[in-house]
């Protein structure tokens, strides 16, 4: 587990009092820890059920094996895919890049926001002036980040094993542990990449900007490795790579865990270390105090919303338009894999009218729209941010009312969701069409638009939580996107009515482009949203501005 | 202050209540075109209340509160257009220089007079080529100030506008209040320095516990409040403590001091007949009137700890 050598040591000096900030760090990492992690274990569970489910027959379990067993391509975007006539296997190709991602940037996030995101916040300065070392501070965070990666890996575990025991998927005990081990170790690693950037750069922002770089470059060297063209020792020079050479529940090699926990390890005796060495409030990388001003956008509220939500947005745009381009590269091989296999039965179900491609795009772009919906929930917390830190008493103290300011933040907020809806679409075209999948231009763009009513609905609903509970908005936000994810995830495996499955604002959408837009539900999605949001800007109006 | 001009600020019975706890009370409040009036009062004695109910951040629970006859909340947009607002704990957007904030709030303000801009920056000697997040406590409170003053708005609402101020920006600010009463502006200024109050305003209203307990100008206090009175003797210091109206009185050696309430004049008797060879006496300060406010024997229940009155 990450952080424990050198924490150990620094917290047998501290004294009871001063262990504040492992208590509050831990409770705080383990509260999201568990989020995700029922997430991981749900993930894990269901797909390695629905094995049973999708591929019935040997035949189309040797089809699935072929058709991703030596695919460079796929190799490249998810790793390789050995044993897919398993559903351990099938479960370890399915699960196993995605949540190594989430992993490292639930690390990156939990590892920025409660070492750095405290110090901004001026949290800190109370603590380091009472009894204890920035030293020491930074020690205590990281063992309570550890307890955080310890909540996730236990959930993850559970999800695992509990799945395994159906004897249709039958995993055992140690070999979900260690697969488990394997989903949380980028969360420690990148955890403790999140605390180095932290001591680094002067804001938190910045610290998770440098984290997720450094994330982005791990996977772009893992990809070179497994794309098959000769450079497979490649595969050691990147985090995620070690996490693959660890072949959770295919070809287990522990060997692996060496430079995991090594790298781990480094990285927090390095943040403590560091901790020591500059000041409070800053980092050590100077910081550009002296900015050319640029005046442009800055000519009233909405040009500063554009100003302020610039660089996130580009984020979401870039993550939103990567996926859409991964997802199209692969689609025709995929589309070849599940032919003969009952997950096509599933899609023609569906109503599914286009190319085989198309088919699959449909299954991929319910990703896209979680990513849409998610950049929602961004800008609303953004949104919320300006009233808490009081920033917006600037503008209400000047002839600007309290709907016109909201309006104004929630009409920047479609607009990125339209761009980063249609950007989706766009790239899947992309990415499609350089493997000549047959994917038509038209069809994928509208599927790309038709991302956009389920975050309106996310949006909406935030803007009424913003007018009636504004210290509960975030909590309804992300919620609400939680219980909608699960609820599709768990329905896919047909484990839920339907009633259930109403809730889901991902269920209401229909899967374009595998099937036609469904426009009287976009309608209708559009429809609550723009209520929701006329009650919450009308709610806004009549309230009393809330701090934190 | 002219009578016939309509009040800038009229509040009426101006109550706000949180969950049961009462921040202001009943408060009726009027200022006049052009005057600049001072609001006192501790921590916690309802003054950022007061100024948040007149902006229209939050709402009254019961009373009225006008700003140039419109009402604070249901016509805020029209009262902001000529008033303008400083906090004490501004936050500022960390990523945006100096200058491009000022920018941004001269243009979400709409009106305002950018030569004067140019020379309040020069007065406060801020840099505006820095970055909010780079600049201390001090140089952020003079963005704000700025921001404020160089709209020359009709009425100027200062919350502590001074926290983090050295001394020479404090007489920056109190040159430039000075500048907006020549000119005609109202000024409504809560504030913790009494000293600035003493020296800019016109009235004063000390508020204590969510309530307004004072109002009137500074000559008006010190009536409420005694003189200080300090008289050294030649030879026997005579038995001070029975005339009439005198107080506190302290014997050191051949000095006594004491503070006398109301006339003087039997005081002034006594000091004949003993043969005093040196008088002082001076009005108390607002500090004096502050505190014997807050110190208070006569003024009700004591909620906060107050400071020994010192008759110094």
């Amino acid at each position: 587990m990450p952080a424990d050598a050198p924490v150990a040591g620094a917290s047998r000096r501290t004294r009871s009092p001063a262990t504040v900030v492992a208590g509050r760090t831990a409770l705080a990492a383990s509260r999201s820890g568990a989020a995700w992690g029922a997430v991981f274990a749900v993930a894990v569970a269901s797909s390695a059920v629905s094995y049973g489910t999708l591929y019935t027959s040997r035949a189309s379990r040797r089809a699935l094996a072929d058709a991703y067993g030596s695919n460079h391509a796929t190799s490249a975007l998810f790793g390789p895919a050995p044993h897919l006539d398993t559903a351990a296997g099938f479960t370890a190709f399915k699960v196993g890049m995605s949540l190594m991602l989430l992993g490292a940037v639930w690390g990156l996030l939990t590892g920025t926001r409660l070492l750095r995101g405290e110090e901004d916040q001026g949290r800190w300065e109370l603590l380091l002036a009472g009894g204890t070392t920035p030293r020491r501070a930074t020690a205590q965070g990281l063992v309570g980040l550890g307890a955080g990666v310890a909540v996730l890996w236990a959930l993850t575990a559970a999800g695992t094993v509990v799945a395994g025991h159906d004897p249709k998927v039958d995993i055992a005990v140690g070999s979900g542990c260690y697969f488990a081990l394997a989903m949380v170790a980028t969360a420690g690693m990148f955890a403790g990449v999140g605390a180095v950037a932290g001591q680094l750069v002067a804001t938190r922002r910045q610290a998770a900007a440098w984290a997720a770089t450094i994330l982005g470059i791990a996977y772009a060297v893992r990809m070179v490795a497994d794309a098959g063209v000769g450079l497979h020792g490649l595969v050691w020079a990147s985090p995620l790579g070690w996490v693959e050479e660890l072949g959770a529940l295919t070809d287990p090699r522990p060997t692996a865990l060496v430079p995991i926990a090594a790298l781990t390890v480094v990285l927090a005796v390095v943040a403590v270390t560091l901790a020591g060495r500059r000041d409070l409030g800053a980092g050590l990388v100077p910081d550009r105090s002296r900015g050319r001003s640029r005046l442009g956008l800055l000519s009233g509220p909405m040009g500063l919303a554009v100003r302020l939500v610039r660089p996130t947005v580009l984020g979401w745009w870039a993550a939103i338009a990567v996926s859409g381009l991964l997802y199209g590269l692969v689609a025709r091989s995929a589309a070849t894999a599940v032919t003969g296999s009952s997950v096509h039965d599933v899609l023609s179900r569906l109503g599914a009218t286009g190319s085989g491609a198309e088919a699959v795009l449909g299954v991929c772009f319910l990703v896209l729209a979680v990513l849409v919906a998610f950049a929602a929930a961004g800008q609303l917390t953004a949104t919320r941010g300006e009233e808490s830190s009081g920033r917006l008493d600037n503008l209400l103290t000047r002839p600007l009312s309290p709907a016109a300011w909201l309006g104004g933040r929630l009409a920047v907020a479609i607009v990125v969701l339209v761009v980063g809806g249609l950007l989706g679409g766009l790239a899947a075209w992309l990415g499609s069409a350089s493997q000549h999948a047959g994917v038509r231009l038209g069809v994928v763009a509208l599927a790309g638009l038709n991302l956009v009513p389920p975050a309106l609905v996310v949006l909406g609903l935030g803007a009424l939580a913003l007018g009636l509970a504004p210290r509960a908005m975030s909590a309804v936000v992300y919620g609400y996107l939680a219980w909608s994810l699960l609820v599709v995830v768990i329905g896919g495996i047909g484990a839920t009515g339907h009633w259930v499955l109403d809730t889901s604002v991902f269920h209401q959408m229909a899967a374009s482009p595998a099937v036609p837009v469904d426009w009287t539900a976009d309608a209708i999605m559009v429809g609550v949203a723009a209520v929701l949001a006329g009650c919450g800007i009308a709610a806004f109006g009549r309230r009393d501005l809330a701090g934190l | 202050m002219s009578a016939d001009d309509a009040p800038v600020i009229a509040t009426r019975g101006l109550t706000k209540r949180y969950h049961g706890t009462d921040a202001l009370v009943d408060l009726d409040l009027e200022v006049a075109a052009g005057e600049v009036v001072g609001y006192l009062g501790p921590n916690g004695a309802g003054k950022t209340t007061t100024i948040r109910l007149l902006l229209g951040l939050i709402r009254a629970t019961s009373g009225t509160a006008a700003i140039f006859g419109l009402d604070c909340r249901r016509d805020a947009v029209a009262v902001h257009r000529r008033l303008a607002y400083v906090g004490s704990e501004t936050s500022l957007w960390p990523g945006l220089t100096g200058a491009e904030t000022l920018h941004l709030l001269g243009r979400v303000q709409g009106r305002v007079d950018d030569a004067y801009g140019d020379e309040l920056v020069e007065r406060f000697a801020l840099d505006p080529g820095i970055k909010v997040r780079a600049y201390s406590k001090g140089n952020r409170q003079k963005l704000v100030l700025i921001a404020a003053l160089m709209t020359r708005a009709d009425l100027l609402v200062l919350d502590e506008p001074t926290v983090g101020l050295d001394p020479l920006m404090e007489q920056a600010f109190r040159l430039s209040v000075g500048e907006a009463r020549d000119r005609g502006q109202t000024v409504f200024l809560s504030s913790h320095i009494l000293s600035e109050v003493e020296a800019l305003c016109d009235r004063v209203g000390i508020l204590r516990a969510g309530r307004l307990v004072e109002m009137g100008t500074l000559a008006e206090l010190r009536h409420l409040s005694a003189l200080t009175v300090e008289a050294t003797f030649a030879g026997q210091v005579p038995d001070l403590a029975s005339i009439p109206g005198v107080a506190s009185v302290v014997v050191d050696g051949p000095v006594a001091r004491c503070q006398v309430h109301g006339p003087v004049e039997p005081l002034l008797r006594v000091l004949a007949d003993a043969g005093v060879t040196g008088l002082l006496s001076r009005e108390p300060s607002l500090e004096e009137l502050f505190l014997a406010r807050y110190g208070g024997r006569d003024t009700g229940p004591v909620v906060d700890p107050p400071a020994s009155p010192d008759a110094g």
